[in-house]
């Protein structure tokens, strides 16, 4: 954590010398070379895996049927970025989960650190907050087609039913889980209420919320999907659902890898806001 | 509680007490827990007073209460019974006029240097340009200069706890509570910093309110060392430290003659027992 805590003696203007500078970049290279030992491993893993895959399926056409093999997937990816389908899905899926994902965690953070401001109405609505929570989405998707019809609304009703929750009990426990003697502190500086909410529990919050984030983006993508295999016209959960049905398991397989790759780049893009947003998080 | 209808000035400088009023006054100060329906008391009846430009050290037996008495200084926990009069008046919500300072040294991570100090100036609104003004000043003079837009992560211990005292001194209080500040340095920083803080103190004629469970630093700071006793606490001796040395040189403290005589009658008089 403290890169500088062997030097406790406080020296002004101190500057490394040129050994440490030697030893600093030999430290860098030596992690540079274990960071791309680690991402070889996981190339040589995953195409052993494919070739594994492939090999088994080559000479059997009823596992080829059950299981498909990875140059049929390609293929079917490759038909589908033709004929337009894979990114019509992709983008449909994507807005889906994006506005889910958003109104989501817009919602259950605002109620998430607001709940901060008073014991009295956190513990009314905690066990409703348990209760709900346990709900598993799946279910309400029968009735949220109901209410919102089998459109774009739905599935972020969906996706966003599946996010609130989540959002709410992360944000709410970072807020309560600031340091009693950091809000003294606050205090004996004067800050009224809101400042101690504005000045310390929302940016002390900032960890808990984007841990909530990252597992959310998962969660807004299960909410969607499993919105379109309810009803829809278009989308990847759509594609899947459709494929699935027809036995084309290679297919299945195709919508499923656009689905990985949607999830890793919200993912991606979450990370970046969040290193963005915590610039203090990189350093130390 | 006492005179709750004295409203409570928000920050700023105190309002100026008739000159001999010492800053602080507790009277007959009690306060008890209740733990699990069982009352516990931690202070039991006392008393002390600071006076201004004074440096007072209290010791106690480990779980005596310390914290728990300057919590209720500060005005985050009410006293039972007894009076707590900051410059002559009652205690009302937070006492203006109060820097605090902790063995955590609570920054804010996500502040830099500089914006830590400024938290205090930023919630009483003095405007950003002022506030950044003035902390460089206190930043500059604890020899932080060139480090106003590290943040704290990137700061060593001694580092960050000296944020922790420009934070506080920042708002010009005149009465510091300081509740073992130092106790998690190396002891080389310990002394530097215990150094610098009673030559800023000293200089501004500032009092200070020092809880330790470190009798040398105790002797070798303050003016008066108050020793407590255990629970439910109450002053058991008053020592009035006289080393006959420049009283902002720990370092020079330390070798004085008088030194280790204190140490060791205030060690005899904490009465630590083997458990």
């Amino acid at each position: 954590m403290d890169g500088s805590a062997s030097h406790s003696g406080f020296i002004p203007g101190a500057s490394a010398d040129d050994g440490a500078a030697r030893r600093l970049a030999a430290h860098r290279r030596a992690r540079r070379r274990a960071t791309a030992l680690v991402i070889l491993t996981q190339i040589a893993l995953l195409a052993a895996f494919l070739a594994f895959w492939e090999y088994m399926t080559a000479f059997d056409r009823q596992a080829a049927f059950m299981f498909g093999s990875p140059s049929a997937i390609a293929g079917f990816l490759a038909t589908m970025a033709m004929d337009g389908s894979l990114w019509r899905d992709t983008y449909v899926t994507g807005v889906e989960t994006l506005l889910g994902f958003l109104v989501g965690n817009v919602i259950g953070t605002l109620i998430g650190l607001s709940l901060w401001y008073s014991r009295f109405v956190s513990r009314v609505i905690e066990p409703f907050v348990i209760a709900l929570g346990s709900i598993p989405i799946i279910a309400l998707a029968p009735i949220i087609i109901i209410w919102f019809g089998t459109g774009l609304t739905s599935k972020i009703a969906m996706s966003t039913l599946s996010v609130v929750i989540v959002a709410l009990v992360t944000s709410y426990k970072g807020a309560v889980g600031v340091d009693g003697d950091q809000i003294n502190l606050m205090r004996t500086l004067g800050a009224s209420k809101f400042q101690i909410f504005r000045k310390l529990v929302v940016p002390a919050s900032l960890t808990d919320i984007f841990a909530g984030l990252k597992l959310t983006v998962g969660f807004a993508l299960i909410g969607a999907i499993v919105g379109e295999f309810m009803s829809s016209s278009e989308g990847l959960g759509h594609a899947i659902f459709k494929a699935g049905s027809l036995y084309i398991i290679p297919k299945v397989f195709a919508a499923l890898v656009a689905t990985i790759a949607l999830a890793l780049v919200l993912t991606f893009i979450v990370g970046k806001v969040e290193k963005l947003l915590m610039p203090w998080r990189r350093l130390g | 509680m006492n005179a709750v209808d004295t409203p409570a000035i928000a920050g700023g400088a105190a309002t100026p007490a008739p000159a001999g009023t010492p800053p602080l006054i507790v009277e007959h100060v009690a306060k008890s827990y209740d733990a699990d329906g069982r009352i516990v008391p931690v202070i039991g009846d006392l008393s002390l007073t600071l006076d201004e430009g004074e440096i007072v050290a209290i010791v106690g037996p480990s779980g005596c209460g310390k914290t728990t008495l300057l919590n209720t200084l500060c005005g985050l926990i009410a006293a039972d019974s007894g009076r707590i009069r900051w410059h002559g008046k009652p205690i009302a919500g937070q006492p203006s006029g109060v820097g605090y300072m902790l063995q955590k040294d609570l920054l804010l991570p996500w502040r830099t240097a500089l914006r830590n100090v400024m938290l205090g100036l930023e919630i009483r609104g003095v405007s950003l340009s002022d506030a950044e003004e003035r902390s460089h000043v206190v930043l500059d003079k604890l020899g932080l200069h060139g480090f106003a837009e590290h943040y704290p992560t990137t700061l060593s211990g001694g580092m960050r706890q000296r944020v922790a005292l420009a934070r506080t001194l920042v708002n010009d209080p005149d009465v510091l509570l300081l509740d073992e500040p130092f106790a998690a340095l190396d002891f080389q920083t310990k002394l530097l910093i215990e150094s610098d803080t009673a030559k800023l103190v000293r200089e501004s004629r500032r009092s200070v309110l020092l809880i330790t469970h470190d009798i040398e630093e105790a002797v070798s700071i303050a003016d008066r060392v108050i020793v407590l006793s255990k629970r439910p606490t109450r002053v058991k001796t008053v020592y009035a430290i006289d080393l006959g040395t420049e009283r902002t040189d720990m370092i020079a403290a330390r070798e004085s003659p008088g030194f280790t005589d204190y140490v060791r009658r205030i060690w005899a008089d904490l009465d630590v027992t083997r458990q």
